[in-house]
């Protein structure tokens, strides 16, 4: 937990109230981002994303699975998060859990849509190989290694990179005799599918202060808060997932503002993402 | 299975004496007190300290000297096969213990009454040797947070198989079942503070293997002093001396 005195307090109240932060930001800049791609070679994608002394890693690996007797047609992706006591001691033993489940859930409603599928970033139907049979179970296993606020932002961002950084091998159906044997697939060793990315959202955290709200709050920052609303955008504008945290009441109206706001906020966030994940590909490329 | 081929080398391509590359940064984790990440290969690790503070639990405060705590956890990704693995299962109790015991014994203790340090270490990727690796990270983190220290301890582990000592295992070579000899040493002083292994060895060939184990933890001490030392010179021209 962070310790401000009273005076700390009002500083950085007084600050967001004249939109000039702590660290010389105004209320809706972010701080400066960084992707790094394929940090973990077991897995079929992964990434690290520091936004400012915030740090993460997301890793995707993919297996093969059945699919749900609901929903024959999809496969199935599944995130979990870590929060590893590095970040902070008092994630140690058990500690950690509650944060994680929370950030587990947030994730899960912001990226994977709602149970029909629809408004997810990975579509599922792209991950079936055989109807009701085989399908592609995802993996998305991240792990909190510092914690300067907006983890949520930071993690999104991280799943981002990690699902475009992703290759899932190409897997042939061997016709099986009948239809209710074990379906027959080979699993090629060398061809790989690169995930559609392109509507995958961002999400964008908006953080109550005072009167005002911010973007990307410090951990400092956020011990100030009343509330906070996460909204997930995907490149069209559209919203694709909507969370509000903390104690205080928010009027009906403020929300929608905040939803516009985190609307055009998102745009450049997209945009510098996007640059970003391709500078990092680039620079894997030309490594080895 | 042949580990080592008849040209003399292993399955990753190296000579039976060689390690894997080492590689190490200081400062990973910018909020902690000191920290650090090392890696051997393909095992990677990050330790992360903090303290020495207050002790969070009154119960467990000791009027003489620091209390020392160590937990390490294994990232969900960090092994081949994907497993959701509850915290606090015996192996990582059992690895964190040793940590512990391993660092409480170079850390001087007695300088800092009344406090608490805490250890963190957390495996990214494991490819054998995560036990080594932690050792290593941890000390470079206590390093970095300015903790006095008697000496930096480094740990290297050796085994045998295809009546070869080999320097260095990894997971393939680990979990081959031959013998695996893990050993943490107090270079400057040249104290051994720990010693395990698995399996079993004739008593001269032991002799060589664990031999084998000292002159790879001397190898990792000059490494960790030559980054320690470019880590120093960094912060000198940061502080504009």
């Amino acid at each position: 937990m962070v310790g401000l005195s009273v005076g700390e307090k009002n500083f950085i109240k007084g600050g967001i109230a004249q939109d000039l932060r702590n660290d010389g930001r105004k209320r809706l800049t972010y701080r400066p981002i960084y992707v790094e791609t394929g940090v973990i070679p077991q897995a079929n994608g992964s990434a690290r994303v520091k936004l400012g002394e915030t740090d993460v890693i997301a890793s995707v690996k993919a297996e093969l699975g059945k699919p749900r007797v609901s929903h024959p047609d999809q496969g199935k992706v599944y995130i979990y998060v870590e929060c590893s006591p590095t970040a902070e001691p008092s994630f140690e033993r058990r500690g950690g859990d509650e944060l994680s489940t929370e950030l587990s859930i947030a994730l899960e409603r912001s990226l994977l849509g709602g149970k029909s599928g629809a408004g997810a970033g990975i579509n599922p139907a792209s991950l079936l190989i055989k109807e009701g049979k085989v399908c592609w179970d995802l993996y998305v296993d991240c792990l909190v290694i510092s914690s300067d606020g907006n983890l949520l932002d930071a993690l999104g961002a991280a799943i981002k990179a990690a699902l475009s950084n992703t290759g899932i091998p190409r897997v042939q159906v061997r016709e099986a005799a009948s239809s209710d044997e074990q379906a027959d697939v080979d699993v090629s060793d060398e061809e790989f599918l690169q995930f559609d990315t392109s509507g995958v959202p961002v999400i964008v955290t908006l953080t109550k202060v005072g009167r005002h709200y911010i973007v990307d709050a410090t951990s400092e920052e956020e011990s100030l808060m009343s509330s906070a609303v996460s909204i997930s955008v995907n490149r069209h504008g559209m919203i694709c997932g909507l969370t509000k945290r903390g104690g205080a009441g928010l009027d009906p109206s403020v929300i929608l503002d905040m939803i516009s706001v985190a609307k055009h906020v998102s745009e450049q966030l997209l945009n510098k993402l996007d640059s970003e994940i391709e500078a990092a590909e680039r620079a894997n490329e030309e490594e080895p | 299975m042949e580990y080592v081929n008849p040209e003399g080398l292993r399955l990753d391509g190296r000579r039976p004496m060689e390690m894997r590359q080492l590689r190490a940064e200081i400062g990973v984790v910018s909020r902690a007190d000191g920290s650090a990440s090392f890696e051997m290969g393909n095992t990677k690790v990050i330790a992360a300290v903090y303290g020495p503070r207050e002790v969070q639990n009154r119960s467990q405060q000791m009027n003489d000297q620091a209390l020392v705590r160590c937990e390490y956890s294994m990232a969900n990704f960090s092994t081949g096969d994907r497993r959701r693995k509850t915290k606090g299962d015996r192996r990582s109790t059992e690895i964190s213990l040793v940590i512990r015991q391993t660092m409480e014994a170079c850390i001087l203790t007695n300088l800092m009454p009344r406090s608490q340090i805490d250890i963190y270490v957390q495996v990214l990727q494991a490819d054998g040797g995560t036990r080594s690796a932690c050792i290593n990270a941890a000390t470079l983190a206590l390093a970095d947070a300015g903790i006095p220290m008697r000496d930096l301890v480094t740990s290297c582990s050796a085994g045998y198989l295809n009546s070869t000592p080999l320097l260095d295992l990894n997971y393939l070579e680990d979990s081959a079942g031959g013998a695996d000899v893990t050993v943490g040493i107090l270079p400057k002083l040249d104290k051994v503070t720990l010693l395990q292994m698995d399996a079993k060895l004739p008593m001269d060939i032991f002799e060589n293997v664990m031999q084998l184990a000292v002159e790879g933890c001397k190898a990792v001490d000059s490494y960790i002093r030559e980054i320690l030392l470019e880590n120093t010179k960094t912060l000198e021209i940061h502080r504009g001396v």
